[in-house]
């Protein structure tokens, strides 16, 4: 149960002129999941070695349960990792790979085996003990290297990328289990994935990094449904959301923009009123495949709702919905179609727009433009 | 595919293993005739043929190479300059292996400022020509006051050796994720923890192929044998030379042909012992885990 601040690291490497880190801020409260997420070489990997004290940080501080550990050395941290290849020590069985960390902080040894016996029972390799790590699964290996880290009951978790090497369904599998480990645990994690779909389920708040820069810092929810600005809303989201360039204009129902098929068709959408000073110009319209549907007749009524017909160019059947491809604006925008209500490829179909949950970026600064 | 390679019997097939035995036999003839002949009487060599077996087996050959054939101005026999070899050579390969495993540790793991250019100079060890070495290093035996002692020679293995052995292991240690480390020093593992519990653990294959190499290497050196040891302190290699050179009268062709085979026996048993390592360990790339 432990506090972390970051407090605007800056990591320089020798040799590369670019800041890898550019001054990054988070605060991560006791018992908090907290998840670092961003494309490859975004720094995120950075971080999580700069707090584990593997790698030295240039600028700023790193202050644990109000204790500045920037300088230690990692053994003095108390803080374990999890890491993508698991790391297992190969020439020693599971038993001692968890006991490892124990024995060297010269635990007696009756307590050393209690503590193996409490966290294979927590992660059910009690089985497993006596094995080596070669001659276990891909998932068993990512067990007993979260066993490793549970072992030694630090005060911050670090999870560097745990799942990406397992298998899909393996990885949906530990996924849960993590959560659940977590939630019985209340355990401080600091956990970095590529995989915004881990992001999005296990995090209790999201830290979307790119080039070294914190781009946005906020719950699931709040970065999905608010991305601060184009990089973030692209990130998060699969199918990604699509961005549509659109002028707004002054109808007479109220806002509008207006959006074309490639037959030419126009549709003008119902756009919301704190767009008004921004009438004539241009803004981005970032719209969600879920934004896009079948026409819903218990919508009909609802305000920036709109219907439209377009061509469908492919459809991408996914079991539980159909993702179709339309174009808008010359831009691509995908669509999220119940598969009772079948659509073709190369005809058109009806679609339904509900714009109360779209978000419009400035096509300058690239930030969302937010309501007043 | 594969019924065609398990149909045994075809033309190409016979040719192949055909070939291959006989480029075993000719590998094999030279260590033929001197096993054979140093169980023949010198009377048999004289009169016999070089591929025949003796007509009488006699090991009188191999106890006067032991014991009582004349080095020079003594007639000991090699068996104290085998001792000799082992004192030196068991050290050496030894030491310079440790030294090794501990610098490629370093070399892979612990990089410094300036590390990769220090690993390649240090590779030019693997290139320089015994010769060259030679007057400094006598003297610098000299100064240390190790000239003609068996701890002189050993040194000299060692500084020649670690070359070689460095190159071994820090490209084992190489393939060696890192994670394993960075695991450990966040579990509170130090710098010696790690190579000690960690890194040595996992180095059977390649600790093999340095052993081997090194073994080899040192024991069948004559050069720095000849030049920087003398007389009690001679390895087996330079005492070899001086049994064959040394002649009184009729020359002892089985005398000579026993003392090779004991001078090259521990080599051979050190391969046969450790060489399916030392093939895994040449070809291993990286550790499964």
């Amino acid at each position: 149960m432990s506090q972390l601040e970051l407090r605007s690291i800056r990591k320089t490497y020798p040799g590369v002129a670019e800041e890898t880190l550019k001054g990054i801020d988070i605060d991560i409260a006791s018992g908090e999941f907290l998840i670092l997420v961003g494309p490859s070489g975004c720094g995120k990997s950075t971080l999580m070695n700069t707090i584990a004290g593997l790698e030295t940080i240039t600028d700023g501080s790193i202050v644990l349960d109000g204790k500045d550990i920037s300088t230690m050395e990692p053994k003095d941290r108390d803080i374990a990792m999890v890491f993508q290849s698991y790391a297992l020590y190969p020439t020693m069985s599971v038993r001692e790979n968890i006991a490892f960390g124990l024995k060297i902080r010269g635990l007696p040894k009756h307590e050393i085996d209690q503590e193996v016996e409490r966290v294979a029972d927590l992660l059910q390799i009690s089985q497993l003990l006596n094995k080596k790590p070669a001659n276990l699964s891909g998932g068993q290996q990512q067990r007993v290297a979260m066993g490793r880290a549970l072992a030694r009951r630090p005060r911050i978790y670090l999870f560097d990328e745990p799942l990406s090497n397992l298998d899909a369904k393996l990885r949906v599998e530990m996924r849960t289990e993590i959560k659940k480990l977590h939630q019985r645990l209340k355990t401080t994690i600091v956990y970095v994935t590529h995989d915004q779909i881990e992001a999005m389920t296990l995090a209790d708040r999201i830290a979307v990094l790119k080039d070294g820069e914190l781009q946005q810092l906020g719950t699931p929810k709040e970065v999905y449904d608010r991305p601060e600005n184009l990089f973030v809303a692209g990130f998060m989201g699969s199918p990604a959301m699509s961005f549509v360039p659109v002028t707004v204009e002054q109808g007479e129902g109220g806002l509008q923009a207006e959006v074309r098929g490639n037959d030419g068709r126009a549709l003008k959408l119902p756009v919301p009123e704190f767009l008004a000073d921004r009438v004539g110009r241009k803004v981005i319209l970032g719209i969600r495949p879920e934004h896009i549907t079948q026409p819903q007749d218990q919508k009909n009524d609802q305000t920036l709702v709109a219907k439209g017909e377009f061509t469908i160019e492919v459809t991408e059947p996914t079991g539980p919905d159909v993702i179709a491809l339309i174009q808008l604006n010359d831009t691509n925008v995908h669509c999220r179609i119940d598969p009772e209500h079948p659509v073709t490829w190369g005809e058109t179909a009806e679609l339904m727009f509900d714009m109360k949950k779209v978000v419009f970026f400035d096509p300058e600064t690239e930030k969302r433009i937010a309501p007043h | 595919m594969t019924d065609v390679v398990r149909t045994g019997f075809r033309p190409s097939r016979v040719a192949i293993y055909g070939l291959l035995l006989l480029a075993a036999l000719v590998y094999l003839i030279p260590l033929f005739i001197m096993l054979v002949t140093s169980f023949k009487t010198p009377m048999d060599i004289r009169t016999g043929n070089l591929m025949a077996l003796p007509t009488d087996w006699t090991t009188i050959g191999w106890t006067k190479a032991w014991s009582e054939a004349c080095t020079g101005v003594q007639c000991e026999g090699i068996s104290g300059y085998f001792w000799n070899s082992f004192k030196m050579t068991v050290p050496a390969v030894l030491i310079s292996t440790l030294l090794g495993a501990f610098n490629g540790y370093v070399l892979s793991k612990w990089k410094f400022k300036g590390s990769d250019l220090f690993f390649g100079m240090l590779l030019f060890g693997c290139f320089v020509p015994f010769q060259v070495v030679l007057l400094p290093m006598a003297a610098t035996l000299g100064k240390l006051g190790l000239a003609n002692t068996t701890s002189g020679l050993v040194l000299v293995h060692v500084i020649y050796g670690v070359a070689f052995t460095t190159l071994f292991f820090r490209n084992y240690y190489v393939a060696i994720p890192d994670a394993l480390i960075k695991a450990a020093r966040l579990d509170g593992a130090g710098f010696f923890t790690i190579f000690f519990r960690i890194l040595l653990p996992m180095s059977t294959p390649i600790f093999m192929v340095s052993l081997i190499w090194q073994f080899t290497q040192i024991w069948n050196d004559f050069l720095f044998g000849v030049v920087f040891a003398s007389g009690d302190s001679q390895p087996i290699t330079v005492a070899l030379n001086n049994l064959v050179n040394t002649s009184t009268g009729v020359k002892e062709y089985n005398v000579d042909m026993a003392a090779a085979m004991i001078a090259a026996l521990p080599t051979l048993v050190v391969y046969i012992v450790a060489g399916k390592y030392f093939i895994r360990g040449l070809t291993a790339g990286s550790v499964k885990g």
